[in-house]
């Protein structure tokens, strides 16, 4: 790889910097006949290699570290391989189209997909598609938005074993929900997954991301989504891997004019979830909704950063995020609205409430504003408690036993999350599975 | 007749403070009773601890239902034996629906008595018919518990609950507090039609006016922590009358 032997030495010559190298020009001597892709590699790998991975003194970080993870990571970098295209698995929920993606690439064959829509990957990328694919693999998650630029999007792009591109087209209502399964197998590898959306003007797409996998997987996922003009994408993205298993995520959604997106983000797996939000609203009047919940029970340590940045005029965002921790758990929620002094005329709410359901679960959580223009209406707000003793004596002295009356509380209480979810048999499976491990919950409690 | 509730030299503090200092009263199924009192005098304090709320520290006196140490029950085990509290303030519940309230409380109880649960069309009439009684829109019925409902709406609710439950001896705290006479006349109406030679209630109020619309068998004014004169339906409009502070002036002479 010529480019690497001529590049700057990076600042911080760890041993961190070598596996990645390696990594990426084993990858590139696999995938043959896409040389394009080496030099989207090699650059992205010059500045991962300066950044580093991201750590506590950065303000974005401060409460996860990854350095408990690095050797296994680096470990793993050696093991680094094209994997082969894997087969389909059978669908898991009925009335979807189902997609999946393992270990980072698409399996085929695709059967027919839905009118009005696309879904490509490197194997099978239309020549006119090269360019955009070739733009966003490019680009950071958001240009404007400097903290985002950590060293996981351009790690994604130098080890990256596919692309997978979902398109519609201009005005097409795509009737059906589209299921994406990413799925993790190999627990020898880190596992990259890398998802374009591009939604034409006017039309409308339901999208819901499911992460699951095997025994200590580590996942580094990113997700880039383009909403054209007047355009409606109603996306879900449920994190549910294994107790050890790993995810780091940056998705980045931006909407034009007019375009609208709801996002509900569910977390209920995993050892070490870290999902970083970024959603610009940037053209006039785009809107977006955000629901958020998670479940950090057990050893499990659950991030969730959110960004929702106005950037043009009579631009709207809401967001309600809920956490609950038990045993020794530890949530943190940042979500920080950004009104730019384009943005006149914005609406935005954000909420986060969050449930303790035992004394050595821990949540931290830090709500912010940032605005740069007068002409705005602004909320924000945030609570951590137990669950409320009056409402708990209320269902008590209607007859529900304590342990009762505290699964109906903390059901109750996520349950709200999760009434936008369009596709029904997920969202019921959701329901029993969060209020099983909440049953769990309060047994082990008395 | 036989005993329901017989409280005896009850004496119950509250964050160190003795609010309740020694107070006796029976009650025998089919009877109604009137507590009456100033603000603070301890009422609720009265139906809380009989209802068994965390945070009241019983320092003497005994309480037996039904010949059962209530005092030793836990509130969910005083519900299923037939007890009921219509709170002073209703809470709001988001996320759990009226109905299914009712219906996990119903089917608690039934299993206590070692009944099966009840059939889905059975719950329904009867939730409806009470519905009707209480001159309630049956959408309420989706919607989460007192979620967003006016005062007034929150203890029609309470008095709805309590008619679908069926209870045994119903503790009614100030649920006339709040409501408009309308409201007050759909309130009594539901409690009325519920009396039964079977069930007794305690009617906490702080006004004469509910006792217009329940003639209670029994009147009791609390003051100072107990039980400082107990007559018939006439003592309501004494008081209403002369104001609290001649019997208590009386009563401390
Ligand atoms: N949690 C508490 N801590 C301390 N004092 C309390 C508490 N709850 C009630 N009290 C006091 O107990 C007294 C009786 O209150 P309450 O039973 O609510 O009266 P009522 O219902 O007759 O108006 C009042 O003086 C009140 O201030
Ligand atoms: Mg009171």
């Amino acid at each position: 790889m010529a480019q690497s032997t001529v590049r700057d030495e990076p600042r911080d010559q760890t041993a961190a910097s070598r596996p990645w190298q390696v990594a990426a020009e084993q990858l590139s001597n696999t995938a043959s006949g896409l040389d394009w892709l080496t030099e989207r590699r090699t650059a992205a790998l010059v500045r991962a290699d300066c950044l580093g991975l991201p750590d506590q003194s950065q303000e974005e970080w401060r409460y996860t570290s990854l350095t408990p993870f690095a050797r296994r990571w680096l470990d793993h970098l050696a093991g680094a391989r094209l994997p082969a295209v894997p087969e389909p698995v059978p669908p898991t929920l009925a009335g979807v189209f189902s997609v999946d993606i393992v270990d980072g690439r698409l399996c085929a064959p695709l059967l027919a997909t839905p009118p009005g829509l696309t879904i490509q990957s490197l194997q099978n990328l239309g020549a006119e598609w090269r360019t955009r694919v070739e733009a966003l693999l490019g680009s950071v998650v958001s240009p404007t938005d400097t903290s985002a630029s950590d060293s996981l999007v351009d790690l994604n792009t130098a080890l990256l074993t596919d692309v997978v591109l979902v398109t519609t087209e201009p005005g097409a209502s795509v009737a059906m929900p589209i299921h994406i399964r990413l799925q993790a197998t190999a627990a020898s590898a880190l596992c990259q997954t890398r998802l374009l959306v591009d939604l034409a003007a006017g039309s409308r797409l339901t999208l819901s991301l499911e992460f699951t996998g095997t025994a200590a997987v580590l996942v580094n996922a990113v997700s880039q989504m383009c909403l054209g003009r007047d355009s409606e994408l109603n996306l879900v993205r449920v994190q549910a891997l294994p107790d050890d298993g790993m995810l780091l995520e940056s998705t980045s959604i931006e909407a034009k004019d007019s375009a609208a997106v709801t996002v509900t983000s569910v977390d209920l797996g995993g050892q070490l979830s870290r999902q970083s939000l970024t959603v610009r609203l940037a053209g006039t009047g785009a809107s977006a909704t955000v629901h958020g919940l998670f479940l950090a029970d057990g050893q499990r340590h659950i991030d969730n950063r959110t960004r929702l940045q106005h950037e043009a005029p009579s631009t709207t965002s809401r967001e309600f995020f809920r956490g609950i921790a038990a045993d020794r758990g530890h949530g943190v929620f940042s979500g920080k609205i950004i009104v730019q002094p384009g943005a006149a005329g914005s609406n935005a709410a954000l909420t986060n409430r969050n449930l303790l359901l035992t004394t050595t679960a821990e949540i931290d959580t830090k709500p912010e504003l940032e605005i740069y223009v007068d002409d705005v209406r602004c909320s924000h707000g945030a609570t951590t408690g137990q669950l409320d003793a009056n409402a708990l004596f209320y269902l008590q002295s209607r007859g529900l036993d304590l342990s009762t009356a505290r699964q109906v509380l903390t059901a109750a209480f996520l349950r709200d999350s999760l009434t936008g979810i369009p596709l029904p048999e997920l969202r019921e499976r959701l329901e029993a599975r969060l209020e099983s491990r909440l049953q769990a919950q309060s047994g082990a409690a008395r | 007749m036989s005993t329901l509730l017989e409280v005896s030299g009850l004496r119950v503090a509250v964050g160190g403070k003795e609010i309740l200092t020694g107070l006796d009263l029976v009650v025998r199924p089919g009877e109604v009773h009137a507590i009456m009192g100033p603000n603070g005098s301890g009422k609720s304090t009265l139906a809380h601890v009989l209802s068994g709320r965390d945070g009241y520290v019983v320092t003497g006196g005994s309480v037996s239902y039904q010949g059962l140490d209530l005092l030793a029950m836990a509130p969910e085990e005083r519900a299923r034996a037939g007890l009921f509290l219509g709170f002073q303030y209703p809470v709001e519940i988001p996320g759990v629906s009226n109905v299914y309230l009712l219906r996990s409380a119903l089917n608690a109880r039934r299993s206590a008595r070692g009944e099966s649960e009840i059939d889905a069309a059975g719950f329904l009439r009867l939730v409806k018919a009470r519905a009707r009684l209480m001159q309630m829109d049956e959408s309420f019925l989706q919607r989460g518990v007192n979620e967003g409902f006016s005062g007034g709406e929150k203890k029609r609710n309470e008095i709805f609950q309590m008619a679908v439950l069926e209870p045994v001896l119903a503790i009614l705290d100030e649920t006339d507090s709040g409501l408009d006479i309308d409201a007050l006349k759909i309130v009594s109406n539901g409690v009325n039609s519920l009396r039964d030679p079977a069930r007794a209630f305690i009617l906490v109020t702080h006004y004469q006016r509910l006792l217009d619309y329940i003639r209670p068998d029994f009147v009791h004014v609390l003051a100072g922590g107990r039980i400082i004169r107990t007559g018939d339906h006439t003592l309501a409009l004494e008081l209403e009358a002369d104001g609290y502070e001649q019997i208590l002036a009386a009563a401390s002479t």
